[in-house]
């Protein structure tokens, strides 16, 4: 009886799944001070966002009754924008988190050398990432109090902040799961990172969309008449069960206004769990055999990790024997800045000779027509907030290019071990800085290019006002002047790319986030909106939708320019004005870039090795 | 060529090269060992501006390497003992880089690659991606790299480690026809034999001390270490042994096994006299062998193999 019960536990056991790689994994991050570090700010920025929901909504009311009536609504706001925010936070933590995970494995060769003991490679895979997902499993439960205290404020009912965390959970595990995937095939954790983002975002984003879209324009479009496939309300029933993003904004609207709109089919969160965990389980399978495949090879001494087929697009792994050898391709010169010619080689997007890059460039610009296809049936072209859209969405991908290029610059040089060699040149810092810096920015240039065809396209038409160009130009200078420089700094100061990415994401986050939140709570205190407001209206995301707002729709590209009004928080400005505050955060935004840059090359020297 | 002066590196508490005074003359080899963490590539490190002295200071080519770092990095070619890896990058595509990256003009560093790959017997590797060498052939690699630019200092950590031995004469051939083009060569590694084969010079570090600088016969004074020589008689060694004893100018002689070991008296080396004797009494001499003083013995005398 004892022996059975000892081996049904044994079977059972959580640790099994495991294995010791876990233990490893928890020991090791246990003794990085970073975690307490991500742990305690996080506790405080969501202390800190729930004061100035509090202040902003409830304090300032003077009568009682209308403060108790503001009280649910108020915990209503905080607890959907504290799950929202986790929800898009915790997915590209685990991203972060595990775009090395088995390549530094393969890198270090332990890979193989795991395979020498009883460690099999689903403990290997699991072991990964249920360390990391525990981590981010942590911060989830840390907002679990807090959420609890809001619910005293009424308005929450439990089921959502449950349903919310495990829509949260499995999108987590989720993406997590498809970083690890990556990373078996990709050294580089920039590259693990944006092809992760890519294909969540063309998974559950661009692909339901287009699907959308493809129902609501008519085939009479390109001259068909063909029949409908499925109904609106079962379209959205099977995208909410489908994709994490549709499930948490359902969701959430489900809280914010509990009825149903009219033809709306049920959201069933449970179901969506389970078919999130029953992807995640597929994804894991796949990366099991995958990385058994790659440490059997490197336990042989074949090292290549990668079939052959495969290993001209992403072939970066050392220790190969001379039989392995790349022969193929073309010898390319050196032209120009070495260190820019070196960094720019390297598609986008990797692939033969960039071959990718440009089917990936033809599948966006093919689905960008596909979404102006669609606004102008619905007849929206001609609207400010479709240009908003737009210059939002445009910006943000930048963003992230320029954060993920810029922090793994440096970063991944040192990983590789090239870094020293490049520094014992008879370069000068300052020459590999901007070679660093053009390079960065020239990767990064395919967003804005689409960005600017978007604006001067519509400029053109006459749906944006000329002066938009101008302005976004001011904008576009100062985020890529300052975004590059805080990248290559964090990059040149730390040794992983993983750390550097994270540390410029939390740059990011604090400036235009968490400062802006700390700000609003200081301006409910003092009754002085003044800083909030300046705190806000320097986010980049704030000024593109300021700009496009203004300056966006047929109305406003068609008045005269003294007539186009520009709403920043509270106040309305005219485009003199809005110019003057847009060049006030450039020369501000650009100075604190070039210290940046400065402190880079100063740091290029430190910690080499 | 190269000098250091009183150079120290501290790591926090830890000394990792202190007051190493080292003079390296031009054209020669010098052979840079000591236990783990002895402070040698601490020191090459310095040497080749990656690391910036605690105290004290080295100059190349009277050039000090605290204030004219480029130029320093203009004439040095260094080799770390790890390989750095540019993914995707080809032999050629490699080299040319690091030619772009030292300053040489566009035209001229297809001609300079061809050379140097032919130098290291890399031309039917130069399509090859850098990363899917073998060890060796990313060592040579490494090594047309650093002369690339035809620095006057090579400074080379560990060139051989990991390389089997047709891979290591081959290093070492390529290092003695480095000497003959005139370079002057700081090369540290642990296969000792090697470095006593091709080195004029060694310094011995342990604990970031210098404890010995200069040419394996002056280790042997300083060791303390007589001349000694191996003889072997045809027959009759006890007689040879007896003869050997008498003679006033030799300190010591002892049968092992099927030779005989003497020991001279410190200053006095008489080879001849030994022949001369032994052939006098009718003894077939099959060979008289000076013993030689091995690097790996004067090194595990002179260090004591703590590591820091």
């Amino acid at each position: 009886m004892t022996g059975a019960v000892t081996s049904l536990w044994r079977l059972l056991n959580p640790a099994r799944l495991t294995g010791p790689l876990f233990d490893k994994e928890l020991r090791v991050s246990s003794r990085r001070k970073r975690n307490y570090v991500l742990r305690f700010v996080y506790v405080a920025l969501l202390t800190a966002f729930v004061a100035v929901v509090w202040h902003s909504m409830v304090v300032w009311q003077v009568s009682t009754t209308f403060q108790k009536s503001r009280m649910a609504l108020a915990g209503k706001t905080i607890t959907s924008t504290i799950v929202v925010f986790q929800f898009a936070a915790t997915q590209l933590i685990a991203i972060i988190m595990l775009s090395n995970s088995i390549s530094d494995e393969i890198y270090h060769q332990t890979l193989g050398l795991l395979m020498t003991t009883p460690i099999s490679s689903f403990q290997i895979v699991m072991g990964k990432l249920s360390s990391k997902l525990l981590q981010l499993v942590l911060l989830l439960a840390i907002s679990l109090p807090l959420l609890g205290i809001i619910r005293i404020f009424g308005g929450v009912p439990w089921t959502y902040v449950l349903s919310s965390l495990c829509i949260t959970l499995t999108a987590v595990i989720f993406a997590g799961a498809l970083s690890l995937f990556f990373s078996i095939s990709n050294r580089r954790a920039y590259v693990v990172i944006i092809k992760t983002i890519a294909t969540v975002g063309l998974i559950f984003g661009l692909l339901p969309m287009i699907i959308g879209l493809l129902r609501t324009v008519p085939m009479t479009f390109i001259g068909l008449r063909v029949p409908r496939p499925f109904s609106y309300p079962v379209f959205w029933h099977a995208l909410s069960h489908l994709s994490p993003f549709y499930a948490m904004s359902f969701n959430t609207a489900l809280l914010m206004s509990p009825s149903l709109p009219a033809g709306v089919a049920r959201f069933y969160w449970p179901v969506h769990c389970a078919v999130m965990l029953g992807l995640s389980g597929l994804l894991i399978a796949v990366c099991t055999g995958t990385v058994r495949r790659v440490a059997l090879r490197q336990a042989t001494g074949q090292s290549e990790h990668i079939p052959k087929r495969r290993r001209r697009t992403t072939g970066n792994w050392p220790g190969r024997t001379a039989r392995s050898e790349d022969i193929g391709g073309v010898v390319r010169r050196v032209r120009g800045w070495p260190v820019f010619w070196k960094d720019v080689r390297a598609p986008l997007i990797q692939g033969f000779e960039g071959r990718n890059s440009i089917i990936g460039l033809v599948v966006t610009i093919g689905a960008l027509l596909l979404t102006y296809g669609a606004w102008a049936r619905e007849g929206y072209l001609d609207e400010d907030f479709t240009h908003v859209s737009y210059a939002v969405m445009f910006i943000l991908i930048a963003m992230v290019f320029h954060i993920v290029f810029s922090a793994s610059s440096i970063a991944s040089e040192k990983e590789s071990r090239a870094w020293p060699l490049l520094l014992a040149t008879s370069m000068d810092d300052w020459q590999i800085l901007a070679g660093k810096a053009a390079a960065v920015f020239l990767r990064c240039s395919v967003v804005w290019l689409l960005l600017a065809g978007h604006v001067v396209v519509f400029v053109f038409v006459g749906y944006i006002h000329p002066i938009a160009i101008v302005h976004l130009l001011m904008l576009v200078a100062w985020l890529v002047v300052f975004l590059t420089s805080a990248g290559l700094y964090f990059s040149a100061g730390l040794r992983r790319t993983t750390s550097s990415v994270v540390a410029t994401f939390a740059l990011a986050l604090a400036l235009w986030v968490v400062a802006p939140m700390v700000l609003g709570l200081m301006a409910t205190i003092s009754r002085s909106e003044q800083m909030a407001r300046i705190g806000v209206c320097a986010n980049p995301v704030v000024q593109a939708a300021v700009i496009m707002h203004g300056a966006g729709g047929r109305y406003n590209a068609h008045a005269a320019l003294a007539k186009l009004r520009y709403d920043w928080i509270d106040e309305s400005l005219d485009a003199g004005s809005t110019t003057a505050v847009l060049a006030v955060t450039m020369l501000i935004y650009a100075s604190l870039g070039l210290l940046f840059a400065w402190r880079a090359k100063r740091r290029f020297r430190r910690n080499i090795f | 060529m190269i000098r250091t002066v009183n150079l120290s590196k501290d790591y926090g508490d830890l000394t990792a090269v202190a007051n190493l005074n080292l003079t390296i003359n031009q054209g020669d080899i010098f052979g840079f060992i000591g236990p783990n963490g002895a402070g040698k590539t601490t020191t090459m490190r310095i040497l080749v501006t990656l690391l910036e002295p605690t105290h004290g200071t080295a100059f190349i080519d009277g050039l000090d390497v605290r204030k004219d770092g480029k130029k320093v990095r203009r004439l040095v070619g260094y080799m770390p003992d790890f390989m750095g890896v540019y993914d995707d990058l080809k032999v050629f595509e490699y080299l040319e880089f690091f030619a772009a990256a030292f300053g040489i003009e566009r035209g001229k560093r297809k001609a300079i690659v061809d050379g140097v790959l032919e130098l290291t017997d890399l031309q039917s590797k130069q399509n090859a991606t850098v990363d899917s060498l073998s060890r060796g052939m990313q060592q040579r690699l490494g090594l047309a790299r650093v002369l690339i630019h035809d620095p006057k200092v090579l400074i080379l950590d560990e060139p051989a480690s990991g390389l089997d031995p047709r891979a290591r004469i081959e290093i070492r051939e390529l290092l003695r026809e480095l000497k003959r083009m005139g370079k002057t060569i700081m090369i540290s590694s642990h296969i000792l034999s090697e470095l006593e084969e091709i080195c004029d010079h060694v310094g011995i570090i342990e604990h970031g001390r210098l404890v010995f600088s200069g040419t394996l016969d002056e280790i042997r004074p300083r060791l303390g270490i007589q001349s000694k020589v191996r003889v072997k008689v045809a027959s009759n060694q006890d007689k040879a042994v007896e003869l050997l004893s008498a003679l006033p100018e030799i300190r010591d002689v002892r049968a092992i096994n099927d030779y005989i070991s003497v020991t001279f008296h410190e200053g006095k080396k008489i080879d001849g006299l030994i022949a001369r004797t032994l052939v006098k009494a009718d003894l077939d001499v099959v060979f008289l062998q000076p013993e030689q003083l091995k690097l790996d013995d004067a090194f595990l005398q002179l260090t004591k193999g703590i590591v820091h």
